[in-house]
């Protein structure tokens, strides 16, 4: 079963289309990461998901049932923007209030279990509006795991996080998926970060679905290269050209997609009289595959 | 891919979804000091009343239960001061009903709430109810603070017991009413904070009801309005007016409360 179905979702804003015939599928237990720039539609998809918005066509399923049923709409957390919270209560009412809302029985212990998963317990008594923005993320994807949700969906959560903040916060998602099984949708312009967790991706431009993959195919689909450098670069390029057909200037680097092996380019330079000082091979990562995708043209 | 969950879809009654969302309104109206601004406001209104109508120079200070109640309807604005009543608190409650809704908005406690059990009408429901729970006891503290005014200002006390209770009775009742009207206004502009706040006031006031009196005269079918069944609330009422009051705030409830949940239900949320 699939935790999210969408087939030809549009959404009107007076005479802005936000989407126009979304598709996508989202599978249980997946990490999706939701890839847009920005304007592309990503959190109107998400608030539509979330019952915020009303579609203006299409059709949504949550675990094969209609999204607008309250009871599978219980099941989804979400962060989008910031948490919903007072900003004059304590993280802990907070927490407590959409226990309620809810209806947690056991309330303080599972605010207390979900406070100790994004390691946020020693800050339950601190106000809300003295949290840091990466406290106040972390106190979001809290109040999401609130009532043992399905589904998560998390709308930039990595955004003005520091380096440990990001790795706190990655780790937390996994443990997440790990642990409770939850299906994650997370959108993100962060996609060193998001192409270390997600297990599917979906790719969205002016409110259409361009792909969605698993991250094996992706991994397919990124070619591999080799990275050189050395002292005369024009001249390293000229001789690279003349043999192999993508040679490229990235970075300060010759990248050639087309070369076999590593020793067969060094070898082919050795016989033109020069050497690479330095040498490489490494893969595209997903970052460089969506402006790829994008046509080099990405606004974030 | 990780291990998946079997699913469980739980399907609260409305008395347990209702239960929750009124413990988590009570909670915040007794934690904001909002609250207890618009009551001491509230205790205030009376006394500032009082001062204007009884204390001027060469003017006889009045019965002191007119702060409550007029003594008939009235519906035609003749003078203003026989309106100055509890019926200013609806005003006052509207201003307090828009600031307390309108945090749901700002914060995003709204967007927190539908992806939880509640349904857009229990909403609906849990906002009125706990609205007109903070207009009643407003009407508590005015009826306090009216009191305190008549003795500072030496004002007869003489009154029908039976119909002032009526009167107090059938406008405590009407909070419902209005505070369902009012969560109606600020669900059309939810995203409108200020408009929402002028909406209530301008309601509150009653000018409408007030505009057709003075067209088609002191008619009790102005009763059926929610300012109409309030200023039939006076001096003289009996226990047909409270039942008139129940009758108009409870059918205005639904009403507000059907309309509120179709908006909410039909348009973007946030």
């Amino acid at each position: 079963m699939n935790a999210i179905e969408i087939r030809g979702l549009t959404k009107q804003f007076g005479s802005k289309q936000a989407l126009a015939g979304l598709d996508m599928t989202v599978p249980q237990g997946a990490i999706y990461g939701f890839i847009g720039e920005n304007g592309s539609g990503k959190s109107t998809t998400e608030k539509l998901i979330c019952g915020l918005l009303v579609p203006s066509g299409g059709r949504i399923k949550l675990f094969g049932r209609d999204y607008t049923d309250a009871d599978v709409r219980a099941k989804v957390g979400l962060l989008i923007e910031s948490p919903g919270c007072f900003p004059n209560y304590s993280v802990w009412n907070n927490m407590l209030l959409q226990a309620a809302n809810l209806g947690i029985k056991n309330a303080a212990e599972e605010v207390r279990k979900v406070l100790r998963i994004v390691r946020m317990e020693g800050s339950a008594s601190n106000k809300f509006k003295n949290c840091s923005l990466g406290m106040k993320q972390r106190i979001g994807i809290a109040m999401a795991l609130l009532g043992d949700p399905a589904l998560l969906i998390l709308d930039e959560p990595l955004n003005g996080l520091d380096a440990d903040g990001m790795r706190i916060m990655r780790e937390v998602l996994v443990d997440i998926t790990r642990q409770y099984g939850c299906t994650v949708l997370i959108s993100s312009h962060i996609l060193g970060e998001l192409e270390k967790i997600a297990t599917h991706y979906g790719i969205i431009r002016q409110g259409r679905m361009m792909c969605e993959m698993t991250a094996e195919e992706l991994d397919r689909s990124c070619p591999t290269y080799i990275a050189l450098r050395g002292a005369d670069m024009a001249g390293m390029e000229r001789l690279l050209s003349m043999r192999y057909r993508r040679v490229e200037e990235e970075n300060g680097d010759l990248r050639v997609y087309d070369a076999v092996a590593p020793e067969e380019v060094t070898a082919y330079l050795y016989g033109q009289g020069m050497l690479p000082a330095e040498l490489t091979t490494a893969k595209i990562g997903l970052e460089e595959y969506y402006i790829g995708l994008m046509g080099g043209e990405v606004k974030r | 891919m990780e291990k998946t969950k079997s699913i469980q879809f739980e399907s609260p009654s409305f008395a347990r979804r209702i239960g929750g969302m009124l413990g988590v309104d009570f909670y915040r109206l007794f934690h904001t000091p909002m609250f207890y601004i618009f009551l001491v406001i509230a205790a205030l209104i009376p006394a500032l009343v009082s001062m204007g109508s009884f204390s001027g120079e060469g003017q006889v200070a009045g019965n002191a239960w007119n702060i409550i109640a007029s003594n008939a309807p009235l519906y035609v604005v003749n003078d203003i001061g026989e309106y100055a009543n509890m019926n200013m608190v609806f005003i006052f409650g509207g201003i307090m009903v828009s600031v307390f809704i309108g945090h749901d908005y700002r914060s995003g406690y709204v967007k927190q709430l539908f992806t939880t059990h509640p349904k857009k009408q229990d909403y609906m429901i849990s906002k009125s109810l706990v609205c007109a729970f903070a207009m009643a006891c407003m009407c508590v503290t005015y009826l306090i603070g009216g009191v305190a005014s008549g003795i500072f200002t030496g004002a007869s006390f003489e009154v029908n017991v039976g119909g002032l209770v009526c009167a107090i009775i059938g406008k405590m009742i009407m909070s419902l009413g209005w505070a369902s009207l009012y969560t109606f206004l600020n669900i059309i502009f939810r995203r409108y904070f200020g408009i929402s706040v002028a909406s209530s006031f301008f309601f509150g006031t009653g000018i409408l009801i007030i505009g057709a009196a003075a067209i088609v005269g002191n008619s009790p079918v102005l009763n059926i309005f929610l300012y109409g069944a309030s200023v039939y609330a006076c001096l003289s009422s009996n226990f047909v007016t409270i039942l008139v009051c129940l009758a108009c705030s409870l059918a205005w409830a639904v009403i507000y409360n059907l309309l509120g949940t179709l908006i909410l239900n039909k348009c973007d949320v946030y």
